[in-house]
């Protein structure tokens, strides 16, 4: 026995508050002060965001016009490939009720287009968008090479299916001459988008840097062909084209389009009155949606959503009513002396 | 049906080919095993694929091998191949390691008992590993040898061919037995050459299990010779007090009895492992169906929308219900993480840290560890386990008078005397015994009063103790442990017990030496509850001495005999404090008297039939009319704690079974010693019962016999279960284990083993959780058992703190890992409706890969680690805690469902307040973010603050570290996004890291914070809420502890309940005494030694153990 003792004795392990288990800790518990101050902290806050989320909300101007319609007309020329080149514009009235005060914001808007289909956005190319291997086509099948195995620059599904309605805004001040409002198509994109993701293969001219490459097969034009005017809004680094590669969560999105430009009549915003739209329309058009175009203002807290106001003031108010009865129960509970079990 | 034959020094008759069994295909080998044991499963080579196909045996492993399968598969792949590789690889890895470091230790522990060597006789002696002995050869074994196999004793060097050996290993028993070869073999094979030649045959048994049978037939000279168990040495046991003894293998290696008892190791698993498997196929149900139920959408949606959509098309020419095939596997890829992969993983790496804080605390060894919370039956061996198998002289009564520690208090001496007595006047005391009564020193010296003289040359002269010197030292070697005690302590008063011969006995009485002659020795037994001897003093007289318990000697005093009261008294204190009694008495016999009797005795010792029955008669007759002397008090020594122990687990509900080979007064005994029975509880014995029983056994056919023998052994559990303590005495090893075995089958209770000798191993590797205590009876305990410690009275910790501990941290642990992988996973489910139920993913890839191994699995495992509900002393305190694991409370398939519910509620929130926020919001610069790049990022980042939160809230015992490793896991995941979204790395591995930006993009906008913010909020504060009410309105008992966890902390000092209840007026006997007969036959030799009693049957096989229950009065 005595043999064994020893034994245990120098196996005595380290009396350390780890090893025992003894490190120095704050007991959780869910006092009842605790909670309860917590639930109505909580509960005061969610309510005042939920309300200042509202306001800010409200104030904000917005309108949204659906073209799918009006349109249709040349939605149906353009179904015959034959006419791809023929013109064709729909023009669409509206009146702004209420002048669009500061910056104003275009927006084109889809309904039903599955831009977050899981083969849909594998269907492109980053190391092509960095414009470093113009060749390289990754996953982009079944749009990574044309028939005479040329790479499609850009290639892929997402690049394919470009949204190519070009949209004027025109202000009829006077119901006689329509003025074209002044948009600017700069700075619509994220920075690490045109300054990191995607960029032009560097080269003197932007057709010969995209040499032996095709465009896509639904493209009008080839990509070094999308802005002639500004060389910094052209190829890759087109706006237009970079902002519809940032594909959208869900099926019914916006995307943004154009910015006002603040002069002339606009230096205020949009005044109220009678505008117009004019939509030239593309080749590719049919899927089973609508689309649209939006006008808004901005604030610090985003678009024109109620939701969030929304669900904030009622997750307050359902907070504070929690926060009540469980006050409530908790003092008709502390009246009743509470029974200590025995040793 | 003795088949199995063996042929002396002719190892080719071995190898005969009818001894030859087909193994595998053509190669054959002999029945006859050789001698090497192997108890490892791997070998070098057989390693890695026997390891890997044991790894993918197990259900998850295998699921997760076809999932990276259909990951290779380019159609269906949903997900990146390493996203299931890299953490697979981590959990074969693990076990294979810890596989292989267990495998080693078993090669090591296999080859240091198969190179132990052996003197094998054969064309001369020479020495030989164990695992090249084989059955037949003859080996010659020496004083304090392990037996290397079953062997028959041939011859020894002590007269009789006597041979001592110790069975602790096989049976537990620490006294000696002794052995006895046949006359014959004795007498011709002495010498060497004599053992080369011999070429005897034998016929036996086939190997079995049974260590106390053995029947077969020696072949020699043309004589048959029936063979018995007392002429087998069996492996495991060690050679004593015998100088050498000859022996003829008959069973080598895994033939040998003791590797037949051993049972098969089997792989034990946890209550919760089997839980948690069912609750993965449950997980794995769910999985196909949700898969399928997508699947169905998707081709239905590609029916509709997809086929009809120009700017879907992807150049394959798919049906729409193909697609929707495809897309059912896409989907099994990635709702995957429902069946998590590093939940076996994590619960390995919990159990192996909790080990090592139960080692830290204590001496443990393996990770069964929440399984110590749940525990219904403790099933204890007795000696060495709750006892310390050491005997001590405590106290006496002479002449009505007790000596002992009471003295003290009874004004005879000034101050109490804690010093002891010393023996240095002695020259054969040993040193060892702790004796405080002064008085009885004194006594002995002066000599006023005869009988304390008496008393102790009563103990010195009536026994069958056997004495060895050695370097001059007196070494005694008694049957039982009680009965060395008792010589020893007359030794150390100065009656020391020196030598005898057949006939005499020498003994120095304080200092003189005399010898007696002994005219008989009427031995032990069961029945006859005492002993006596018959001596002739050196003047002359008669005299006869008696010892044995207080009943049978009551009964033959002579009617005059003085201090009967008193010593009854006396007896009945000893009894209160549960010290073992005997009874001595003595009585004068005249000549003509005893040469009455001894013509009587002389007849009935060569009877030839009942020989017992007359022997006892005789004996009968000559223990009458005795005079009593006084009586002995020996302390069965406790280990230390036991009874505080016993009660503790008492408390918390826990059964207690005490399983012992003794018999049943002195497992009685034991069961009060330890407070296992108290006075108040009303005791019941099996062989009550078991005759009823038997009765109505007998009218029931043969045909059904089965049948009611499963019934039967249902009804001894249920029996036996309702009493609030059961000890079983005459169990075999194999019978502990099939108690064990029937309380696990059918009270589907967690069931703990604990004991401490080789005789409990079985009982420890059937048992849910073996714990082996290594104390003096040898290492095989504690090999075979799962934690081992050096005291029963650890088993407390274990089981109140540590067992609750884990298992309360196991059962959080596992709740929050179904919860987090489902409201992780459930969010892609959710999406699916929106993404035409194309297996899009609502996260990037690389936070799929990381979420469960870098973002949410630290303070869940620190959890698991760390956590404590109340503290270890207060668990000690209110063992009442203990029930929740017992009864299942804190996992099961209703806790399971709530994690289930409560995970796919949050997945909801998570998914759709983000995707309301989403719909129609505009980002600060006036684009509109509601791109899916950084819906993911807000998703993902709702979800690490939430499941993070979330532990927050489900730590009850927040350490710095819990709390570092909460926020760290937090910070880690920003960390890791904004690096992962940088420039940098998007430039130099554009198609692996395709988010640019977009965490610094997208975490810039207010709203999007303010998203993240009502989405944790919403997730969380129900959860506070209802944590709140319950505790409130149900508080459970560490609830309630823990909210008056200070005031219990101030009244830290809270006194023990006296536990020792005494005084009361019980009569019960303590008389008990831990051996069947002595070696009284031995020493009036010539006789033949008649079989020692053997066991009783099995329980479990015939229904007729002596069992005892106790039921709570």
């Amino acid at each position: 026995m005595k043999r064994i003792s020893e034994d245990y004795q120098s196996r005595l392990p380290d009396n350390t508050a780890l090893k025992q288990q003894q490190l120095p800790a704050y007991r959780l518990q869910l006092s009842a002060t605790g909670v309860l101050s917590g639930f109505f902290a909580a509960g005061a806050f969610c309510l005042g965001m939920g309300i200042i989320l509202i306001l800010s909300a409200k104030s904000i101007k917005e309108i949204e016009v659906k073209y799918t319609k009006i349109c249709a007309n040349c939605a149906e020329l353009r179904e015959d490939a034959t006419n791809f080149d023929k013109e064709c514009t729909c023009s669409i009235p509206f009146y702004l009720s209420e002048t669009m005060k500061g910056n104003v914001y275009m927006y084109y808007k889809l309904y039903g287009f599955y831009q977050n289909l899981y083969q849909y956005i594998l269907s492109r190319s980053n190391s092509q968008l960095l414009g470093t291997d113009l060749k390289d086509v990754g996953n982009c099948a079944p749009f990574s090479n044309s028939h005479d195995g040329t790479p499609i620059a850009p290639c892929g599904a997402i690049a394919n299916s470009i949204f190519n309605d070009t949209i004027i805004l025109s202000y009829n001040l006077n119901s006689s001459i329509p003025i074209e409002v002044p948009m600017l198509k700069s700075k619509i994109t994220w920075w690490t988008d045109k300054y990191v993701k995607f960029q032009n293969p560097s080269s003197i001219n932007l057709s010969s840097a995209f040499a032996g490459t095709t465009k896509p097969p639904y493209w009008s034009k080839p990509v070094y062909e999308l802005d002639e005017e500004d060389p910094g809004n052209n190829g890759f680094l087109n706006d237009d084209f970079i902002v519809w590669m940032r594909t959208a969560a869900f099926p019914t999105f916006k995307k943004l389009y154009r910015r006002l430009n603040r002069i002339q009549y606009f230096i205020e915003g949009l005044p109220a009155g009678n505008y117009s739209l004019l939509i030239f329309d593309f080749p590719v058009t049919r899927f089973k949606g609508e689309k649209s175009v939006v006008l808004s203002t901005l604030t610090w807290s985003g678009g024109s959503s109620l939701f969030l106001g929304l669900a904030y003031t009622v997750t307050g108010a359902v907070t504070w009513l929690a926060a009540f009865s469980m006050m409530a129960i908790h003092l008709m509970l502390k009246k009743k002396k509470m029974l200590f079990i025995q040793d | 049906d003795c088949t199995w034959q063996v042929k002396a020094n002719d190892r080719s008759f071995h190898e005969q080919p009818h001894f030859m069994n087909t193994k595998f295909f053509c190669i054959k080998e002999s029945k006859y095993a050789n001698n090497a044991i192997k108890t490892y499963k791997y070998n070098a080579f057989s390693f890695l694929p026997m390891n890997l196909f044991e790894q993918f045996k197990r259900a998850a492993n295998f699921y997760f091998l076809i999932l990276l399968i259909l990951q290779a598969i380019p159609q269906i792949s949903t997900l990146a191949w390493y996203t299931t590789l890299f953490p697979l690889l981590v959990v074969l890895g693990i076990t294979a390691m810890k596989d292989l470091v267990d495998d080693v230790a078993r090669h090591k522990m296999d080859n240091e008992i198969n190179n132990r060597t052996c003197e094998v006789i054969k064309d001369g002696r020479y020495f030989t590993k164990w695992k090249e002995i084989q059955v037949g050869d003859i080996i010659r074994l020496k004083k304090n040898d392990f037996i290397p196999a079953d062997i028959l004793l041939l011859s020894s060097s002590e007269p009789n061919s006597l041979c001592y050996v110790e069975t602790a290993e096989l049976d537990g028993e620490t006294n000696l037995k002794f052995k006895m070869a046949l006359e014959i073999t004795h007498q011709y094979l002495q010498r060497e050459n004599a053992l080369t030649t011999f070429d005897g045959f034998i016929e036996c048994e086939e190997p079995n299990n049974r260590l106390d049978k053995f029947t077969g037939t020696l072949f020699w000279r043309n004589t048959s010779f029936p063979l018995d168990a007392d002429k087998i040495l069996l492996r495991g046991c060690v050679i004593r007090n015998t100088d050498f003894c000859h022996g003829m293998v008959i069973f080598a290696g895994a033939d040998t009895k003791i590797m037949k008892n051993s049972g098969k190791t089997r792989f034990k698993r946890t209550k919760i492992d089997y839980l948690m498997n069912y609750m993965v196929y449950t997980i794995f149900v769910v999985l196909i169906l949700v898969s399928a139920g997508l699947a169905i959408g998707h081709a239905y949606w590609e029916a509709q929308i997809g086929n009809n959509s120009w700017y879907l098309y992807d150049g394959e020419d798919y049906t729409p219900s193909y697609r929707g095939f495809l897309n059912f596997w896409g989907y099994i890829i990635i709702l995957n993480t429902m069946v998590p992969i590093s939940l076996y993983v994590s619960v390995e790496v919990i159990r192996l840290g909790q080990s090592y804080f139960i080692n830290w605390d204590l001496q443990i060894t393996t990770t069964l560890n929440e399984q110590l919370g749940q525990i219904h039956y403790i099933f204890s061996d007795k000696t060495g386990t709750l006892t310390q198998n050491i005997m001590t002289f405590k106290k006496c009564c002479i002449n009505g008078q007790i000596y002992g520690e009471w003295n003290t208090s009874k004004g005879m001496s000034l101050a109490p005397e804690k010093d002891p007595v010393d023996f240095s006047w002695n020259m054969f005391a040993d040193g060892k015994l702790a004796f405080y009564d002064h008085y009885l020193i004194e006594q002995i010296h002066s000599g006023k009063e005869s009988e304390v003289r008496q008393f102790f040359f009563l103990l010195a002269v009536c026994h069958t103790v056997m004495v060895d010197r050695i370097d001059g030292q007196l070494n005694y070697q008694a049957a039982s442990p009680d009965e060395g005690a008792l010589v020893s302590a007359a030794r150390n008063f100065g009656f020391a017990f020196l030598a005898r011969t057949q006939n005499t006995i020498t003994i120095s009485e304080l200092g003189t030496e005399r010898t007696y002659d002994v005219l008989a020795i009427l031995d032990f037994n069961s029945d006859r509850k005492r002993m006596s001897i018959i001596v002739r003093t050196p003047e002359g007289n008669i005299r006869l001495y008696c010892k044995g318990a207080d009943t049978v000697i009551y009964e033959r005093l002579h009617q005059m005999s003085p201090t009967k009261q008193e010593t009854q008294d006396a007896l009945d204190i000893f009894a209160s404090e549960t010290l073992r009694t005997l009874c001595l008495c003595y009585k004068e016999i005249e000549e003509k008297e005893y040469e009455e009797w001894n013509k009587k005795f002389m007849a009935a010792s060569i009877a030839s039939t009942n020989r017992d029955e007359a022997l006892d008669k005789v004996y009968e007759e000559i223990e009458k009319d005795l005079i009593l002397l006084g009586a002995t008090a020996i302390e069965d020594k406790l280990q230390d704690g036991v009874p505080e122990t016993i009660s503790k687990l008492a408390k918390a509900d826990i059964k207690i079974w005490v399983l012992t080979g003794d018999k049943k007064e002195t497992a009685e005994n034991i069961g009060f010693a330890c407070e296992l029975l108290t006075e108040d509880t009303t005791i019941c014995y099996g062989e009550d019962i078991k005759t009823e029983e038997e009765r109505r056994m007998r009218t029931q056919s043969k045909r059904r016999l089965e049948a009611r023998k499963e019934q039967r052994q249902k009804n001894f559990v249920d029996l036996a279960c309702e009493c609030s303590a059961v000890i079983c005495c005459r169990v075999t090893p194999k019978q502990k284990a099939m108690v064990v075995d029937l309380v696990k089958r059918y009270k589907k209770a967690i069931t703990l083993a604990i004991g401490d000798g080789a005789n409990d191993v079985n009982m420890i590797k059937t048992a849910h959780i073996g714990v082996g205590i290594s104390g003096q009876e040898g290492m095989q305990a504690v090999m075979s058992s799962d934690y081992s410690f050096a005291q029963f009275r650890y088993l407390q910790r274990l089981l109140l703190v540590h067992g609750r501990w884990s298992y309360i941290r196991m059962c959080k642990f596992l709740r929050y890992f179904f919860y987090k992988n489902f409201a992780f996973t459930l969010v892609h489910f959710w999406y699916s409706f929106f993404n035409g139920y194309s297996a899009q993913t609502a996260y990037e890839d690389w936070f799929i890969t990381l979420y469960n191994v870098l973002y949410s699995s630290l303070p869940v495992l620190l959890m698991g680690l760390l956590d404590q509900d109340v503290s270890d002393k207060l668990s000690l305190r209110f063992p009442g805690l203990y029930v929740v694991g017992q009864r299942d409370l804190l996992f099961n398939y209703k806790k399971f469902f709530v994690s289930l519910v409560h995970g796919i509620l949050t997945s909801m929130i998570l998914f759709f307040i983000p995707l309301g926020a989403y719909l129609q919001t505009v980002g600060q610069d006036g684009e509109a973010p509601s791109d899916y790049q950084s819906f993911a990022v807000t998703i993902a980042s709702a979800l690490i603050i939430t499941v993070n939160f979330q532990i927050g809230l489900d730590t009850s015992y927040w350490t710095f570290v819990n709390a570092f490793s909460i926020f760290g896991s937090i910070a880690l995941y920003f960390g890791i996004m904004f690096d992962f979204h940088s420039a940098g790395i998007h430039v130099l591995f554009p198609s692996a890291f395709q988010f640019t930006g977009t965490a610094s993009n997208a975490l810039r906008q207010p709203y999007i914070w303010l998203t993240i913010i009502l989405t944790v909020a919403v997730c969380l504060l129900p959860v506070v809420a209802i944590r709140f009410l319950s505790m409130t309105i149900w508080p459970s008992e560490s609830d309630k502890i823990q909210k008056h966890r200070k005031r219990l902390k101030a009244e830290e000092q809270w006194k023990r309940r006296q536990v020792f209840r005494r005084g009361v007026s019980s009569r019960r006997s303590a008389y008990a005494f831990s051996h069947q007969r002595g070696y009284a036959d031995l020493i009036s030799s010539g006789r033949s030694i008649r079989k020692k009693r053997s066991p009783l049957d099995a329980i479990i096989a015939d229904g007729t153990a002596e069992y005892r229950r106790t039921v709570e009065s």
